[in-house]
């Protein structure tokens, strides 16, 4: 983890922005709730970046690309976590999960949904569904509609992009809300 | 199987294009369900033939794990699939952001001015639906069980047609809605307040804000908001409107509701500024009304979908004056030398 910039120039930059990044945030988001956890995280990214600027204007257009993608990030948790949640509650035969047990879900299909990203559609949905149900490539191609040869040439698509960006490192990248050690053991 | 450290580092070097490749392959095959004896003793060979295989597949099973919570999961099949859907319209809002100005609808100043009334998500969300009107668009369509449904101005639903349920989601705007039969198959539509079942019927469900409103014209609804436990029926000529938590009581439903599906608004008795806010949805831009006048009554039937042509014909009945300062910012104010009445 690199080293954090000096405190004083953190504050210096939490005095004279936050209160404009929240109103920003708070207008793009029509919500305050949501405006000030996303601000926290952004000056939480701002200080592990160790960033300095030159003048307001570097470091607002800094603050405002990373508030914008942690908005992005916010609303692909909401949708993932809400389409989950549909689906559950048409399958009143599977227990309602605790919110734990959401949490934590949840958070796997946002590292999961991170690795998959710029992957083709059908192929990441093949994947998640042949792997997370582990289901054979016969109920997965039933399930989606495709033959048991797409499913096969899809898993190995979405495995091969995947096994990259670990050979890279950045699949170790968390999506913005996760705690620094929600990782499973 | 090798299941040693859990590092990200290896101290072995990267493995080669070639072993990332053949990992990937081996995965697929091994869980597919098909693989044999004699594959998985090709496998263990692999394996064991290089140490960037052992790396690669090291890799490969960091990968999977994170998939374990999911997995172990009694919901793991509802997780998959809802994945698949929401992966699915999020990919289609990249798409639909990289045509914003296309998307935006209508005359292109208009359109923009309209955009930045509205807050970003639920725009967004209304982008990236199955179905929706433009700004002052009117449309009707048919669903494949031959359900019909009419989307007013700025309006936007999804479909959900699969398992035994017929489930639309209310995203945005107002819907009216001509269930077609079906006995195996129960009908219900969503909004952010709660749910509605329909019993066999003809009804409207708009979002105003942070309330759901439903007009039944034909046949029988349920009503439920989300956290109430609450839940009533409410029958043709009825209308009821609820937030989260709370319903409202019945009322008798506005033919306002059913008429805008033929380009009409109507208005029985009520203050100016409500009609303007209306006529806003369809006109999108600006639509201001001045205090002094904002509570004249207003009766009568509106082209909801010539919306200047409502004001203009507002303007011919009421001490008022329209003035179009720019094309999209408009606004009603008391006629000089009229005395507003009460």
């Amino acid at each position: 983890m690199p080293s954090p910039a000096p405190a004083r120039s953190i504050e210096e930059l939490y005095c004279d922005h936050h209160g404009w990044l929240q109103g920003w945030l708070r207008r793009k988001l029509g919500n305050s709730f949501d405006a000030a956890d996303l601000a926290h995280d952004a000056f939480l990214r701002l200080m592990q970046a160790s960033r300095s600027f030159d003048d307001t204007l570097a470091a607002r257009a800094y603050l405002r690309t990373t508030a914008s993608n942690l908005c992005v990030d916010l609303w692909r948790r909401r949708q993932i976590e809400q389409a989950w949640l549909d689906e559950l509650a048409a399958r009143p035969e599977v227990a309602a999960p605790s919110t734990e047990h959401q949490a934590i879900v949840v958070q796997a299909l946002l590292e999961i949904d991170a690795m998959l990203r710029s992957l083709p559609v059908k192929a990441a949905n093949a994947f998640v569904m042949a792997v997370a149900c582990g289901m054979t490539d016969r109920e997965a191609a039933e399930e989606l509609g495709v033959s048991t040869r797409m499913v096969r040439k899809y898993v190995a698509q979405a495995m091969l992009h995947c096994l990259r960006l670990e050979a890279r490192g950045t699949a170790a990248e968390l999506p913005a809300h996760a705690p620094a050690d929600a990782r499973p053991a | 199987m090798s299941s040693s450290d859990l590092s990200c580092a290896p101290q072995s070097p990267q493995p080669s294009p070639q072993a990332l490749e053949q990992a990937a392959e081996w995965f697929a095959l091994l869980r597919s369900g098909e693989a044999r004896d004699e594959d998985r003793a090709q496998w263990q060979r692999w394996l064991d033939s290089a140490q960037e295989n052992d790396t690669a597949w090291r890799y490969v099973e960091q990968i999977s794990r994170r998939f374990e919570p999911v997995r172990s999961s009694p919901g793991r099949a509802a997780a998959a699939r809802g994945f698949g859907i929401a992966n699915t319209r999020m990919a289609r809002r990249r798409q639909a952001l990289l045509g914003l100005g296309a998307l935006a609808g209508g005359s292109g100043l208009l359109a923009w001015a309209a955009w930045r009334h509205t807050s970003l998500p639920g725009m967004v969300m209304a982008w990236t639906a199955d179905y929706r009107t433009a700004t002052g668009e009117v449309r009707n369509v048919a669903l494949s069980d031959g359900t019909q449904v009419w989307l007013s101005t700025a309006s936007a639903f999804d479909r959900d047609y699969r398992g035994g349920l017929r489930r639309l989601r209310l995203v945005a705007g107002e819907i009216l809605i001509q269930t077609a039969a079906d006995p195996d198959r129960p009908f219900v539509v969503d909004t952010p307040q709660g749910g509605l079942r329909a019993l066999g019927t003809r009804f409207a469900v708009r979002l105003d804000g942070d309330v759901t409103v439903v007009a039944v014209f034909q046949g029988a609804v349920e009503a439920r908001p989300a956290d109430a436990g609450a839940m009533r029926i409410i029958q043709a000529g009825e209308q009821t409107r609820f937030t989260g938590s709370a319903l409202a009581a019945t009322q008798a439903a506005d033919r306002a509701r059913e008429a805008w599906t033929r380009g009409i608004l109507i208005v029985e008795n009520v203050p100016l500024a409500d009609v303007a806010r209306e006529l806003q949805r369809y006109r999108g831009g600006h639509l201001g009304v001045a205090p002094e006048v904002a509570g004249l009554r207003v009766a009568g039937s509106y082209p909801a979908t010539d919306p200047d042509r409502a004001l203009a014909m507002l303007e011919s009945v009421l001490p008022i004056r329209v003035r179009h300062t720019l094309p999209w910012w408009v606004g009603i104010e008391p006629r000089q030398g009229a005395v507003p009445g009460g």
